[in-house]
């Protein structure tokens, strides 16, 4: 009943969102999930609730499953190299277990 | 010395608005920890009514306008901008410690135009009683777009320079580097998709094209004056808790961007005094030239240099505007322009 699978996370700047949902389906990623977030980090606080005059700059966490490990490997490793040279952000895998296999 | 004491008089009576007193009230409780908040969506609602109230104004104006005496304004609101990147290119970038692109970038933003600000202005000069054309706030994306444009050209064609001498060095012979081009079309699609210039055109469109008058009277025209107030408040809350940042860039950003303001709103007004003399603008318009020059950008710039010149480090280019830049627009050039146009022009 139950497979091995791989959930991708990367938490940005919302200013990426578009960029890193299409790195995720061009690695393989068959859907997503996009959260708003707010936090603590390297680069301060980011405020979530309040009022941000710059809209972009607030974070987003995108979560994404993989049925195969190694695609999700190969697209974390394009995001921390293509895009958190120049931008803050996290990215991490996990392994998962998921239900029908088919739709990862 | 009667100009000079008259100048004075206006300027500290500015000072007094209640404009100032949002603006200086909400950098208060963010020092104090306050805990009041203003929820993000009534933010983004704010900036929708107060910029399409400006578009419906402006578009219900421009039907009855000659359109011949918008081209020269516009053509130097344009300049205004470019001359301004420009600037911050042979001075911010030149100084030491500085990096080009955290200078250009800030230059980029400084020379494009805050909605607030011109929100801001618009209220004091209706106070006033300073007639001015109202298509004159259209000329908000002339400035801006080509400001944000230029300032990421000149980084993208630093950084390819900065790349042929590395390989140059290396390899001790001329390699051909690849040459990325910068997508000119997208930062300006992009500016326009901005929350602010989106709200802003569509307000033109209608305000032209259909008659928006008794929806314009009866709903956004009374809304403009509380929700600036609402606005005028976050933005002193957002200065206060990104003046952290500034401190840890260096101080060279701070000198400029005390002085950048007033040195644009100059440039503005002397570009704008032309289009006076030619073409009749009028001395309402050349102060809004001028205090839109004066402005800088802090809600739709930001994102887009930080697209444009990801080298940049934010703190730089949004601590030294947000902070420093917006509060100085607002509460020094504002007053300071009007008063400059009553001596030059006498009473408006």
């Amino acid at each position: 009943m139950f497979s091995n699978a791989t959930k991708l996370t990367v938490i940005a700047e919302r200013l990426l969102q578009d960029r890193l949902i299409d790195m995720l389906y061009a690695g393989g990623a068959k859907g997503h999930t996009l959260f708003d977030g707010s936090g603590k980090g390297e680069h301060g606080d980011r405020v979530g609730d309040r009022a941000s005059v710059i809209h972009d700059f607030t974070i987003v966490q995108i979560d994404a499953v993989f049925g195969k490990d190694h695609q999700a490997r190969k697209v974390a490793e394009e995001i921390a190299e293509d895009v958190f040279i120049d931008y803050a952000g996290i990215v991490y895998l996990s392994p998962v277990e998921v239900i029908r296999a088919k739709r990862f | 010395m009667d100009l000079l004491l008259d100048f004075a008089n206006s300027f500290v009576t500015q000072l007094r608005s209640p404009t100032l007193a949002f603006l200086i009230g909400g950098a208060l409780l963010a020092a104090l920890g306050s805990k009041l908040t203003v929820p993000d969506a009534i933010y983004q609602f704010i900036i929708f009514v107060l910029l399409m109230s400006i578009g419906l104004h402006g578009g219900m104006e421009i039907r009855d306008a000659d359109l011949a005496a918008l081209a020269l304004p516009a053509l130097m609101a344009t300049l205004t901008g470019v001359v301004c990147v420009l600037l911050g290119w042979l001075t911010l970038a030149r100084l030491p410690g500085i990096r080009f692109d955290d200078a250009i970038a800030t230059s980029g933003l400084f020379g494009a135009v805050s909605a607030s600000t011109l929100a801001a202005a618009i209220v004091v000069m209706q106070q006033e009683n300073v007639a001015y054309e109202a298509w004159a706030p259209a000329l908000y994306p002339f400035m801006d777009i080509p400001a944000l444009v230029l300032a990421i050209v000149m980084a993208s064609l630093h950084k390819q320079k900065a790349k042929a001498r590395e390989a140059a060095a290396a390899g001790g012979e001329v390699v051909a580097v690849k040459r990325e081009r910068v997508k000119v079309g997208k930062i300006v699609k992009d500016s326009l998709r901005g929350s602010a210039l989106s709200a802003l055109i569509l307000g033109l469109a209608i305000g032209l094209l259909a008659e928006p008058g008794r929806v314009y009277e009866e709903f956004y025209e009374p809304l403009f004056r509380g929700f600036l107030s609402i606005l005028l408040l976050i933005m002193g809350m957002e200065a206060y808790s990104r003046l952290s940042e500034l401190r840890g860039v260096a101080h060279w950003f701070a000198v400029y961007a005390l002085i950048a303001p007033i040195a644009h709103g100059l440039i503005g007004f002397g570009l704008g005094y032309v289009a006076h003399v030619l073409v009749g603008f009028s001395p309402g318009g050349v102060v809004i030239l001028a205090i839109i020059a004066a402005s800088n950008s802090d809600i739709s710039g930001p994102p887009t240099l930080r697209a444009g010149i990801p080298s940049a480090n934010p703190a730089s280019f949004i601590g030294s505007s947000t902070s420093i830049g917006t509060p100085i627009a607002i509460a020094v050039c504002i007053p300071l322009f009007l008063a400059l146009g009553e001596m030059v022009f006498g009473a408006t």
